[in-house]
C-alpha cells in the first residue's frame, strides 16, 4: 500500500472517530447519505431485489452507529462473464461509447464513437492509488496464484494423492464435469465466467455507500484483488479501484473508491430534477448502483427495478 | 419393463463448495485460541440458495458464521439468521485434522459412509419429514496449515444411490409443464410488487408460493415459515391453486384431486439437468413412501424472482431398489467434490491477507 494511502486511511479513521455520524439530510444539496437514509435505502434495495441482504459481518469489526444485523449489503455469486478489458477493446473497435466528463470520473457514458486517443500519458502520471499493471494479453487466463501452487513451493502437488476410492465419477447418475456443459462450445465463456460477491458498506467519512468486489473464478476459487482489477473498467481501474481492508469482512478486496462519490451522486440527482422528476432517497442505492455499472460494466448485479425516474437515457 | 433400458437415466450435477475467506479466518483463530490439538469433528452451517441467474449455479458456501462462535466474542445476533432465502442452512460437519499426512490419511470413505447413514436414519425415523434440510448434510475434511496460512479441503455432498438408478419420463421449464396443465402462469411477483399482465387476469393461475411468489401480506406472513426450507411440497387442487406445504403435509394431501409435486431449491443452473438435492429427496421420497413415479420442481430464479422459464417440473420414475426397506441396509453412497474434474483436494493459501510478516511488510 502506497505511504500516502496510510497516511490519509489513518487520518479518516481518526476523523471517523472524532465526527458524529451525519443525522441531517444532504441528499439533495450534497449527494450524501444519513446513516438512516442508507439504512432506508438499503432496506429498499433488499425488497426490490431480493438477491441481495443485510449482514452483521465479523463481531469484532461492527460499527455502533449502525444497527447490528444490518451493517452492509451483501449480494453473492454474481456471474461475470466477460473481462471489462476485452469489452472495452471490442467498444474501441466499434466506436462505442465513451466517458464522459472524463476528468471527474463520472462514469457517465455516452453512446456515440471515441476518437480514438492514447491513453498512455494518462496511465504515467496516475495519482497516489495503488496502481496495478494488467497485461492485456493474459486476462483472460491468468489464474491467480492463491491456489495454483505455482510460485507457492508451500502447497504439494496434489496429483499425486489423486485417488480412485469412492468418487462419484463412476456413478452413472451422476452428472459429468459440469462447468464443461455449463457453456456452449464456445470455449472462451468457460474460462471467462467468474462470480463476484458484491457488497455495499456505509463510508462514514464521505458519507456514502461504498461497493466492494470479491471475485472468484470458475470453480469459485477466491482471486487475488489485483485480478479483480480486469472487471473493472479500464478507466478507473488504475484510479479509482483500490484494494484495501473490508470494514466488515477478514482479508483484502478491491473498491470503488467514494472519493468522488457524494459529487457525482449530487450531478445525477440534478440531472433528475432538472427533468422534473423528484428524487426519493429511498431509490439512492438503485442510482448509485447504476452509476457504479459504469465501474464494472460485467459484473451482473442486480438493481433494477421498475420505477420511474423519467426518462433517463443512459 | 421393455423399453426400461431405453429411458435416459436422470444425471444430476454435481454440488459445488464456496467457502469465503471469513470461514479460513475464524477457523484459524478458533485453533489457535480454542482447539488446540482437539482434532474431533466440528458441526457446521452451510449455506445455499436456488440458482438465480441462468448462467451461473449456486453453492454450497461457508461463511464465518458457518462456525460456532467462540465464547468471548459477542454474539448479540443469533448466529444462523433465519428467514433468509439467500441462506439456506445445510448441516454440515468439519473433520480438521492436525497434520498434513493426517489429512490425506483420512478413511474418506467410511467418513462419508457414515454421514451417509445418518441421513439414512433421519428418513427411516422421520426426521427427514421435519426438518428436511438434514437431507442436504454435508462432509468437510481440512488441515489448516498455520505456519504457512495455506488450507487443505475437501468437500463431499452424500447422495444415497438409487440402483438401479432413477429414470426420467420428461424433463421440460416449468411454464411449459404450467401451461400444458392449461395453467396461466403470471411472472413470479412478490408481496411488494403489484400483480401484472391485465391478460393474464381470467385464467390467472398464482403460483402461491415461499412467500417469494405471494401476492398478499397476509398469504406472505402464512409462508414465512417456509422461506429458507429448501425442500417442499407444492400441490395443484383440480381448480388450479396451487400451495406449498411442507413435505410432512404429503400423507394429508392423499385424499382428493390434487396433484403433487415434489420442489425443491434448486442450486443448478443447467437446463437438462436438476441439481445435487434432489437426488436424497427422491431416495426419500423412494423409501419412505414407496412411490414410483413422482414429479419434481426444480425451483430456480432469475435476479431474485421466481422463473417458471428457468425452472424445470420432471418426471422420474424409480423403483425401489432392493433391501431399502431394512433400516439396517445402508444404501451405498457417493459424492466427493471434484476439483476441477479431479478427484484432488483443493487448496487456498491466504498468506496474503493473515501472515502477520507479510501484513507488516504491505503496510510499511
Amino acid at each position: 500500500m502506497v505511504l500516502s494511502q496510510k497516511f490519509h486511511e489513518a487520518f479518516k479513521g481518526t476523523v471517523e472517530r472524532i465526527t458524529n455520524p451525519r443525522t441531517v439530510s444532504a441528499f439533495k444539496e450534497k449527494g450524501v447519505l444519513s446513516i438512516n437514509e442508507f439504512i432506508v435505502a438499503g432496506d429498499n434495495l433488499v425488497s426490490k431485489c431480493p438477491t441481495w441482504s443485510w449482514e452483521s459481518g465479523e463481531p469484532s469489526k461492527r460499527k455502533s452507529y449502525l444497527p447490528t444485523e444490518k451493517q452492509f449489503l451483501i449480494t453473492r455469486n454474481v456471474p461475470c462473464l466477460r473481462r471489462a478489458a476485452s469489452v472495452e477493446e471490442e467498444y474501441e473497435a466499434a466506436g462505442g461509447e465513451f466517458l464522459l466528463d472524463n476528468e471527474d470520473n463520472d462514469g457517465w457514458l455516452a453512446t456515440h464513437g471515441k476518437p480514438k486517443e492514447t491513453k498512455s500519458d494518462d496511465e504515467e502520471n496516475l495519482p497516489s492509488m495503488e496502481t496495478i499493471e494488467i497485461s492485456k494479453k493474459n486476462t483472460i487466463q491468468s489464474i491467480s496464484s492463491y491456489f495454483g501452487g505455482e510460485e507457492e513451493d508451500d502447497i504439494p502437488d496434489m496429483a499425486g494423492y489423486e485417488e480412485a476410492d469412492n468418487v462419484i465419477e463412476t456413478d452413472a447418475a451422476t452428472l459429468q464435469s459440469t462447468y464443461l456443459v455449463a457453456h456452449e462450445p464456445d470455449d472462451d465463456n468457460i474460462l471467462r465466467t467468474r462470480t463476484y460477491d458484491v457488497s455495499i458498506t456505509y463510508d462514514k467519512y464521505y458519507q456514502t455507500p461504498r461497493v466492494w468486489l470479491t471475485g472468484y473464478d470458475e470453480s469459485r476459487m477466491l482471486l487475488l484483488p489485483e485480478d479483480v482489477l480486469e472487471d473493472v473498467s479500464q478507466d478507473h481501474a488504475r484510479k479509482t479501484v483500490t484494494i484495501e481492508d473490508h470494514p466488515h469482512l477478514p482479508g483484502k478486496h478491491a473498491s470503488v473508491h467514494p472519493c468522488r462519490h457524494g459529487a457525482v451522486m449530487k450531478k445525477i440527482i440534478d440531472v433528475l430534477m432538472s427533468r422534473g422528476v423528484e428524487p426519493e432517497v429511498d431509490k439512492y442505492l438503485f442510482l448509485f448502483l447504476k452509476f457504479v455499472a459504469s465501474v464494472i460494466p460485467t459484473i451482473e448485479y442486480d438493481y433494477t427495478m421498475d420505477f420511474d425516474l423519467g426518462s433517463s437515457s443512459t | 419393463m421393455a423399453g426400461h433400458e431405453s429411458r435416459p437415466v436422470l444425471q444430476f450435477a454435481p454440488f459445488q463448495s464456496s467457502v469465503d475467506e471469513g470461514f479460513w479466518h475464524r477457523l484459524s483463530s478458533l485453533k489457535l485460541n480454542k482447539l488446540g490439538i482437539d482434532d474431533s469433528p466440528i458441526p457446521i452451517t452451510g449455506f445455499y440458495a436456488p440458482s438465480a441467474h441462468p448462467q451461473v449455479s449456486n453453492y454450497l458456501t461457508l461463511l464465518a458464521e458457518s462456525l460456532p462462535t467462540e465464547p468471548c466474542e459477542q454474539s448479540s445476533v443469533a448466529m444462523v439468521i433465519r428467514g433468509n432465502r439467500n441462506r439456506c442452512s445445510a448441516p454440515g460437519i468439519l473433520y480438521n485434522t492436525n497434520t498434513l499426512e493426517g489429512f490425506h490419511a483420512i478413511d474418506k470413505q467410511s467418513l462419508l459412509k457414515a454421514e451417509a447413514k445418518k441421513v439414512w436414519e433421519s428418513i427411516h425415523s422421520g426426521e427427514a419429514e421435519e426438518d428436511s434440510a438434514i437431507l442436504s448434510r454435508f462432509l468437510l475434511i481440512s488441515f489448516a496449515d498455520l505456519k504457512k496460512w495455506s488450507f487443505h479441503y475437501w468437500f463431499a455432498f452424500p447422495a444415497l444411490v438409487l440402483d438401479p438408478p432413477a429414470t426420467l419420463l420428461d424433463l421440460r421449464p416449468a411454464s411449459q409443464y404450467f401451461s400444458i396443465q392449461e395453467h396461466v402462469m403470471t411472472g413470479a411477483t412478490r408481496a411488494q410488487r403489484q400483480v401484472e399482465s391485465p391478460s393474464a387476469v381470467e385464467n390467472r393461475y398464482l403460483l402461491v408460493s415461499r412467500g417469494i411468489f405471494c401476492f398478499s401480506s397476509q398469504e406472505a406472513k402464512k409462508y414465512e415459515s417456509l422461506v429458507d426450507v429448501p425442500f417442499f411440497l407444492l400441490s395443484i387442487s383440480s381448480n388450479s391453486h396451487a400451495t406449498v406445504r411442507h413435505l410432512k403435509d404429503w400423507e394429508a394431501c392423499q385424499h382428493g384431486e390434487q396433484k403433487l409435486l415434489f420442489g425443491f431449491y434448486d442450486p443448478c443452473h443447467l437446463p437438462n439437468n436438476p441439481g445435487w438435492p434432489l437426488r436424497n429427496l427422491l431416495a426419500f421420497i423412494c423409501s419412505r413412501w414407496k412411490l414410483e413415479k413422482v414429479h419434481f420442481f426444480c425451483y430456480r430464479e432469475n435476479r431474485g424472482f421466481a422463473d417458471l422459464g428457468f425452472s424445470l417440473v420432471g418426471e422420474a420414475l424409480m423403483s425401489v431398489p432392493q433391501g431399502w426397506e431394512d433400516p439396517q441396509h445402508i444404501p451405498s453412497a457417493v459424492g466427493w467434490e471434484l476439483n476441477r474434474g479431479k478427484k484432488v483436494p483443493r487448496c487456498i493459501s491466504l498468506a496474503k491477507s493473515m501472515d502477520p510478516t507479510r501484513l507488516a511488510i504491505s503496510a510499511a
